[in-house]
């Protein structure tokens, strides 16, 4: 597969062929391999289940919502609380980064499509298999309790059916498709970039696409590894992770350190597109370079690398001796991010003492810069809270709703908000139009405003050490008024989320969103230096690139050459 | 000053073309140059790097899993397990031998020897179907299942990992055979041979790896 892809290069080049491969592929469905249809079939999916893991929650918080309730039972709670967690992140931050990824990455770098275009659809195909295969499993019969499939340990004991299979087999090929992709962007990058762009002037996004695809290169493989020995526990009766450590047994530790090795590095990879995004359209509305270009490039790989250093603050099963050191890990990691935050603070101060402060209040109100604006309180909260919960690795107290609400302010606010802020700046390259401004900035008020709600009430209710699998509580317990105010957020920004793709439908199905024009927020970087949507080819033509923000420089040349002229007029 | 207009083709477009403001460049240089897309040399051997770095993590994974059991096990392997070393002493020859066959083949390729390259990568496919043949019958004569415990859970785990990566490797070379032999690799055109090659050196390494796990970190008990 990846062979032919070059070999089919190769020979045009010998022939003297035409310059877009893509015109060579198979023609039976022409745009079957285009990594921006492929990229957006990705993000769609990623929506979908969005949308159905926001109505997981919804029920879930229904049921916690008020004291004695009984909404769900406890049964169909626990079923429920597992499906939520395994969609958000499997089902949508994985596909939606990947999906965003593999459609913009090209553009940015200036290639004409994804170094394995064949290799790339069939990833795609293979994601959906693993999901619809996920989504099959709590109807086949019961699946684990918790994301972490940490509950029952003794696998073997519990959990009749083919449910926990099915999860454990569409995760594997979820997992291997978003490896799939990963080494088909990294490839492009390394290899398709335009020329004249070395890597430093790789533009941020696909910078952090790379170090995010190189940590989930690192982290995923040792998930696919975890699930397919479980699976072969379960499927062929053998005790790797149950039993008691001896000749006959396995040892039940296992598990959750063999899990949090792959997923604790593999959700900061997903919250690192996320600060990309935030770069670029920070540095785009500010009308000038990043701050600090370098550096912020330096800090999303310090994040990349920092981020395998803090995995054992997920168990709660270690040894004294290591939780010095994860402790320290997971608050290391934090400190490139506080760093980017302070590069757009940086840029947007900046912006305001060169620029005209007009046109730059102006820029504020665009949907995409409502997005990254809404996105700093929930990171800087996200932050602050993840430095208590660093603190407290590895304790008792750490499995109650504190942890709960540092992972939904970091990975499910920070990130999600990113993933959307993202579809917004890149809906014209994406589909051609742009999305609504009117609903989004609803959209902006109703899910930061919510995901606020939640992950404060949630801290609320850590601070009472409600414990997180919690599924009913008591009216003596006094949770309840944090429940409430978690169960309102939640309501509120699944309103928002649900907005989001009502408006995607509107604007790119039903055609109602504004006819976007090449270049429509005044773009840096190449992919704004072509058609929207960009034909199959990606360029007809590409401006010469001599930095980071080749478009930039030709806006500035410009305004330069222009007022040369004029005052040789008036001369 | 130059001024490049981006011709919008109306094919690709839901929105008309005719919406659409031209894309203007300004530019001070010649701009359309040639439209970039052509991938440098080496794009499959990268990609398969790449691919063989996830995949050493699930190897590491797995063989971290055995090493933890272990080391936490009174007896290793259990009681009553004898493995003979002889087979995988057989296999780890013939490994080393195919390694040094299949570059012998991508070198004749790249010398344009089309004759010597297919004779190298069929010598490496007889010799990999033969540690294939091998491997089966390692299987056969452990005497243990696949569940009766976690040594023969992982054992048959381990070297059935191998053995996916080497038929996977057999059906690539196959290919690359069959493809040396319509002439498709030369001097200046062998990346997709030499990204095979680094597959099947992985497979070898996967094999390396294993036999140290299983046979060569020290027991106790």
């Amino acid at each position: 597969m990846a062979m032919t892809d070059t070999e089919v290069e190769s020979e045009q080049q010998a022939a003297g062929g035409p310059s877009h491969p893509a015109a060579d592929l198979p023609q039976i469905w022409p745009k079957g391999t285009d990594h921006k249809f492929i990229g957006s079939l990705f993000v769609a999916a990623a929506l979908l289940f969005l949308v159905a893991g926001v109505a997981l929650s919804v029920l879930m918080r229904a049921q916690l919502a008020t004291p004695d309730a009984s909404v769900v039972g406890e049964h169909t709670y626990r079923q429920l609380f597992t499906m939520h967690g395994v969609m958000s992140v499997f089902l949508f931050l994985l596909p939606v980064w990947l999906g965003l990824g593999s459609a913009i990455v090209p553009l940015q770098i200036g290639a004409s499509r994804l170094a394995f275009p064949r290799l790339h659809a069939m990833s795609f195909w293979v994601f959906l298999t693993g999901g619809a295969m996920v989504v099959a499993a709590p109807v086949a019969s019961d699946v684990f309790h918790g994301w972490a499939l940490s509950d029952p340990v003794p696998v073997k004991l519990g959990l009749p059916g083919q449910g926990p299979d099915l999860l454990l087999l569409g995760l594997v090929l979820v997992c291997m498709a978003a490896v799939l992709v990963t080494v088909n962007v990294i490839v492009t990058i390394l290899q398709l970039r335009a020329p004249g762009m070395s890597l430093r002037r790789v533009p941020v996004f696909s910078w952090s696409i790379m170090v995010s695809g190189a940590v989930l290169l690192l982290a995923l493989p040792v998930l696919i590894g975890a699930f397919g020995l479980m699976f072969v526990d379960r499927h062929y009766g053998s005790s790797i992770f149950s039993g008691f450590t001896g000749s006959r047994g396995g040892n039940p530790l296992l598990w959750s350190r063999l899990f949090w090795f792959g997923a604790y590095p593999m959700l900061w990879a997903l919250l690192i597109p996320a600060l990309g995004t935030a770069s670029e359209i920070v540095a785009t509305f500010a009308g000038r370079p990043l701050f600090s270009r370098d550096r912020a490039g330096a800090a999303l790989v310090g994040v990349g690398v920092l981020s395998f250093a803090g995995w054992g603050s997920e168990v709660s099963n270690l040894s004294s001796n290591a939780r010095p050191m994860f402790i320290i890990g997971a608050l290391v990691v934090l400190a490139p991010v506080a760093l980017l935050v302070l590069n757009w603070l940086a840029t947007l101060r900046l912006a305001g003492k060169e620029g005209d402060r007009e046109a730059l209040r102006r820029n504020f109100t665009s949907t995409p810069m409502l997005w990254t604006l809404g996105m700093l309180p929930v990171l800087a909260l996200g932050l602050a809270v993840s430095v208590v919960s660093a603190l407290d690795a590895g304790r008792g107290a750490h499995a109650n709703y504190w942890q709960v609400g540092q992972q939904h302010a970091l990975f499910f606010g920070a990130a999600t908000i990113g993933a959307v802020a993202a579809l917004s700046f890149w809906a014209p390259k994406l589909w051609g139009r742009r999305l609504s401004a009117g609903l989004g900035t609803l959209e902006v008020l109703a899910v930061v405003g919510g995901v606020l709600l939640t992950v404060l009430g949630m801290l609320l209710l850590g601070a009472q050490d409600m414990l997180v699998h919690t599924a009913t509580f008591s009216s003596g317990d006094d949770w309840a008024l944090g429940n409430l105010i978690v169960s309102a957020g939640a309501a509120i920004a699944g309103l928002g989320l649900v907005l989001v793709l009502l408006d995607v439908l509107s604007s790119v199905l039903a055609g109602r969103g504004k006819a976007a024009g090449a270049d429509p927020w005044g773009g840096q970087t190449l992919e704004w230096a072509t058609t929207s949507p960009p034909p199959l080819h990606n360029f007809d033509a590409l401006p010469e690139v001599r930095s980071g923000t080749p478009l930039l420089d030709l806006r500035r040349a410009q305004q330069f050459t222009d007022s040369d002229l004029t005052s040789e007029g008036a001369s | 000053m130059a001024l490049v207009t981006v011709p919008v083709s109306a094919d690709n477009l839901p929105v008309a073309a005719s919406d659409q403001a031209p894309l203007v460049l300004p530019t001070g240089a010649p701009l359309p140059g040639p439209v970039p897309g052509r991938p440098r040399r080496g794009t499959a051997t990268i990609g398969t790097l790449l691919l063989i770095t996830a995949d050493a993590m699930v190897l590491g994974a797995i063989a971290a899993v055995y090493l933890t059991i272990k080391d936490g096990a009174v007896t290793w392997p259990p009681h009553g397990v004898h493995v003979s070393s002889y087979t995988p002493t057989m296999i780890t020859i013939t490994a080393v031998m195919t390694a040094f066959s299949v570059q012998w083949g991508v070198f004749a390729a790249r010398r344009n020897d089309g004759r010597n390259a297919a004779i190298a990568l069929g010598l490496t496919l007889f010799l990999g179907v033969a540690i294939a043949d091998l491997e089966w019958l390692t299987f056969t004569r452990t005497g243990f299942g696949f569940n009766a415990h976690p040594y023969g859970t992982l054992y048959n785990v381990l070297i059935g990992y191998h053995l996916l990566h080497l038929l996977a490797a057999i059906v690539v070379v196959l290919v690359l055979a069959f493809r040396t032999m319509a002439g498709h690799f030369s001097d200046d055109r062998h990346d997709a041979l030499r990204a095979g090659a680094v597959f099947w050196q992985y497979s070898n390494v996967v094999w390396f790896v294993v036999v140290s796990v299983l046979f060569l970190a020290s027991r106790h008990g």
